[in-house]
């Protein structure tokens, strides 16, 4: 088991930056997984961490040892790739068994090799299929064989690159769950890579999430979703995403809380943090702080009319246009019944507004 | 019960319909086939059982078996059979060895790779011909750049026979190395990526991973190039004519036989010898490997 630390890594592919100056700490044991769009940089960061790409500036620390000019073989990672990466032309058992025997120097004896084998064959419910060869497996197998072939070597850290992609909706829900109780039964460290919000919060034990090769947050997953760090965050993160409306910090009165005044009304705000009144701000509600209310003289609401409503069996979502934007309210079955057209008012729990500066995007409150 | 025999007559009515329908679609083959394959075969097989005198003012007259015996039991038999088989030895294990190293060489990204790429592949663009003249050019003993290279020469019955193979090695590269190259393009990065994190060092990774994974094409041009040995003949003719004293006389020269030296019957007899070897060699080349090779999944 190891810790990884990246201190201030860019990695450059000519003119390009893929990583910016990344400085993150990954504890020993941690389920880290870094989440961001696709071409963020996620996936040069981990393959850096694997040895697969070079590291133009910076220190790269596995464990205790600078990783910079370490080959892939002598870093003792294991790798799960999107594509599994199996090799077509050996059985199961021998993609299996191929770290123990392709490092010579970490070569281990056949009894124990066979012994290692099956026991990660068993564990991920391999054992009836080691005489085949990858092509006769579903998408699924595969990718416990690779999982398989990555556990045999008992690495100090597991590195996933989007594994789970290319299973259909349920197996990639369970997978989640095996692989949750993988991390747990193993105790190593786990760095995922994903651009689904959902396997990051559902496995993280933190989120580092990435936009545009830097590290936009880290943090564990109900805090990022809590409190996102900037309007990146807040809109990456949640589904459906952030509501967000431009408006003017109004201070706290003796007779009304702080509120903020947008073109279309106001909403009242928790503390405003490091906002400064008068100023220009962008409002962030997610959909479950937002409640429809009738439109009569309502104190502190935006005015909004109902575009769209989604049912989803178990909640609806309620699309109102205020102004010109689209907000969505998530409300429960059993709220009172509304009307596309119908005209409305919004109302926000004061604790749920975030609060973000327009020019830098960052939190306030 | 009228119906499901009705049904049976018309699925019957189908089976005929479709049938016709595919022999027709085989007619055109079939046609090229008997006209350029079979009806010589059979033609080969009268030759090689027949006598013909050498102005052909008798007629032919059967001999059986025994002309065929004769010729694929006589010494100029056997001494082409020896040269082709040498002649394949020196061409097959190094042409392919040459054009998948030339291949890996030039399988990375890097600037100006394309460049070496269209050099190495160029000679699939020249003709035996040209290529063939090129060579005998630079071994020319007078004004030839390699005149002072011994073993390259066309002159000495002892280096002429290899002096040709690298020749026919040279003009086949072109051909291997774009085959291997296109194969070696077909295998997955992240498969060496794997083998690399699972600790295979370059040699090895080659060895057990992409090999194994490029072996329908090297299957492939072992048997082109295997056949295309056996076949060769415009750089024998071009470069010594099948001397000297015969050194360079493959079984295919001697079966085209340029200076007409020998009877058609006889020639006819070579022939069906070299069809079956081809045959032989081809098969055992293709059920040895086909157990090794590996296609896809």
């Amino acid at each position: 088991m190891s810790a990884v630390a990246f201190d201030q890594v860019t990695k450059k592919f000519g003119d390009t930056v893929a990583v910016d100056e990344f400085s993150l700490q990954i504890a020993d044991g941690e389920f880290m997984v870094l989440l961001g769009p696709s071409g963020c940089g996620k996936s040069t960061a981990l393959r850096m961490i694997a040895g697969l790409e070079e590291i133009s500036s910076g220190i790269l620390t596995i464990g205790e040892r600078v990783v910079n000019h370490i080959p892939p073989r002598e870093r003792d990672i294991a790798m799960v790739f999107q594509s599994y990466a199996l090799y077509p032309h050996m059985s199961v058992e021998k993609n299996i068994e191929s770290p123990l025997v392709a490092n010579k120097r970490a070569k281990v004896d056949p009894i124990e090799r066979l012994r290692r084998v099956h026991e990660a064959a068993e564990t991920l419910g391999l054992t009836e299929y080691l005489a085949r060869k990858p092509g006769e497996l579903s998408g699924g197998q595969r990718q416990r064989v690779a999982l398989a072939r990555a556990i045999v070597r008992r690495p100090e850290v597991f590195l996933m690159d989007e594994p789970l992609s290319n299973l259909d909706a349920k197996l990639r829900t369970q997978t989640r769950l095996e692989l949750v109780d993988l991390h747990r039964r193993l105790g190593t460290t786990f760095v995922y890579v994903t651009h689904d919000q959902v396997e990051a919060m559902t496995m993280a034990d933190r989120i580092a999430v990435i936009s545009e090769g830097r590290i936009q947050q880290v943090g564990a997953p109900q805090d990022v979703y809590e409190r996102p760090a900037n309007l990146f965050v807040a809109s990456f993160i949640g589904s459906p995403p952030m509501n967000t409306i431009e408006g003017k910090l109004q201070g706290a009165t003796e007779s009304a809380p702080p509120a903020v005044l947008t073109a279309e009304g106001s909403i009242s705000i928790g503390h405003p943090g490091s906002a400064v009144t008068g100023s220009e701000l962008v409002l962030g509600i997610r959909p479950e702080h937002l409640h429809v209310t009738d439109p009569v003289d309502t104190p502190n609401a935006l005015r909004g009319t109902i575009q769209n409503i989604e049912l989803l069996g178990h909640e609806r979502h309620v699309v109102c246009s205020v102004g010109t934007t689209l907000m969505t309210v998530r409300q429960p079955n059993d709220a009172p019944p509304v009307a596309i057209g119908q005209a409305i008012s919004l109302q926000a729990d004061p604790s749920g507004v975030h609060l973000f500066d327009p020019t830098s995007t960052d939190r306030l409150n | 019960m009228a119906a499901p025999a009705r049904a049976q007559t018309r699925r019957f009515g189908n089976k005929v319909k479709d049938a016709g329908l595919a022999y027709l679609f085989l007619l055109p083959a079939l046609i090229v086939f008997s006209v350029f394959s079979y009806y010589p075969l059979y033609r080969l097989f009268w030759y090689a059982t027949h006598t013909q005198s050498r102005f052909r003012n008798k007629p032919a007259s059967y001999v059986g078996l025994n002309q065929i015996k004769a010729s694929l039991t006589s010494n100029d038999f056997i001494s082409g059979l020896t040269h082709s088989g040498l002649y394949m030895l020196y061409t097959v294990p190094l042409g392919l060895l040459l054009g998948v190293m030339l291949a890996v060489s030039t399988h990375r990204r890097l600037k100006g790779i394309k460049v070496f790429q269209t050099i190495f592949s160029s000679t699939v663009a020249s003709s035996v011909a040209v290529a063939s003249v090129v060579f005998i050019t630079l071994v020319n003993p007078e004004i030839g750049y390699f005149k002072n290279v011994p073993w390259l020469s066309l002159r000495n019955p002892s280096t002429a026979l290899f002096a040709v193979s690298l020749s026919s090695v040279w003009q086949n590269l072109g051909l291997t190395f774009i085959v291997v190259l296109a194969a070696l393009q077909t295998v997955p990065d992240e498969l060496i990526e794997a083998a690399t994190l699972d600790g295979y060092g370059a040699i090895r990774r080659f060895w057990r991973i992409t090999v194994p994974l490029i072996s329908p094409a090297l299957l492939f041009l072992g048997i082109v190039l295997v056949v295309s040995a056996l076949q060769a003949f415009a750089q024998i003719e071009i470069l010594t004519g099948g001397g000297p004293g015969g050194a360079t006389e493959t079984l295919l020269f001697k079966i085209a036989d340029p200076r007409g030296i020998r009877p058609l019957g006889v020639r006819a007899s070579y022939s069906l010898g070299l069809f079956v070897l081809t045959a032989v060699v081809a098969g055992a080349q293709y059920s040895i490997m086909s157990k090794r090779v590996h296609y896809g999944d």
